[in-house]
């Protein structure tokens, strides 16, 4: 029986042990982790940069002011330029896209890392539309109606 | 959604001009997202012919539902 207790103890006490090592790694190496929109104006705030992981296209149609674009399939070899001390939060359409490049900014060594998980779908603060430099297009038909698709590859 | 899109465009050639803009490459993707304030992909927007905004379509739909907004324009 006492080895039947022990084994148990031991493997309560490694369960316990891959519990704490499996949040450490789900929460990163270093500070960060997720945050809600009062979290994101917090770190905007305290002069975090925010980061635009979607589209060129979706940035353009709106986005969180002060926020800057860095479309996911470049994230990785923008930020290698990048101070890895520095905060970064990050945000998508959903929060499916930020996690992925949290995660990536994460394994290249950056400390502190801030996912907005939300994304745009929970935002609940000021949106900024538009692009500042290029004037809304005319959009004609040819006499028929038009359909427009707005899609990605990713 | 590319199979859905491209079923339908067939069906409603000639009825309907689909154009298919790929927000990471099409050069005019960000002027035009930003002309219809498109937040995220896919979205749909249609335009009867006279190039009226009729309806936007965020997110995923049925063929069913995208075909009803095709039906529906003029």
């Amino acid at each position: 029986m006492r080895r039947v207790r022990s084994g148990l103890r031991a493997m309560a006490l490694i369960a316990t042990l891959g519990a704490v090592a499996l949040v450490a790694a789900c929460s990163g190496s270093g500070g960060g982790g997720v945050v809600d929109a009062a979290g994101l104006r917090e770190l905007q705030a305290d002069g975090v940069r925010v980061i635009d992981v979607r589209t060129a296209g979706e940035f353009a149609g709106a986005r969180i002011p002060g926020a800057e674009n860095v479309p996911i399939a470049n994230a990785a070899a923008i930020a290698e330029a990048w101070d890895r001390t520095a905060p970064v939060v990050l945000y998508c359409a959903t929060g499916e896209r930020s996690a992925v490049v949290a995660e990536t900014l994460r394994s290249m060594g950056f400390e502190e890392v801030y996912d907005y998980s939300g994304g745009m779908a929970a935002w609940d603060g000021e949106v900024e539309y538009g692009t500042v430099a290029t004037a809304a297009p005319a959009v004609t038909t040819s006499g028929i109606p038009v359909l427009y698709e707005f899609y990605t590859d990713w | 959604m590319a199979p859905v899109v491209d079923r339908l465009k067939t069906e409603y050639e000639g009825k309907v001009e689909f154009r298919l803009l790929n927000a990471d490459t099409d050069p005019d993707a960000a002027s035009l997202g930003a002309r219809f304030a498109v937040q995220y992909v896919p979205t749909f927007v249609l335009l009867d012919s006279d190039g009226t905004q009729r309806d936007m379509i965020v997110g995923e739909v049925s063929e069913d539902d995208l075909r009803a907004a095709l039906d529906a324009l003029r």
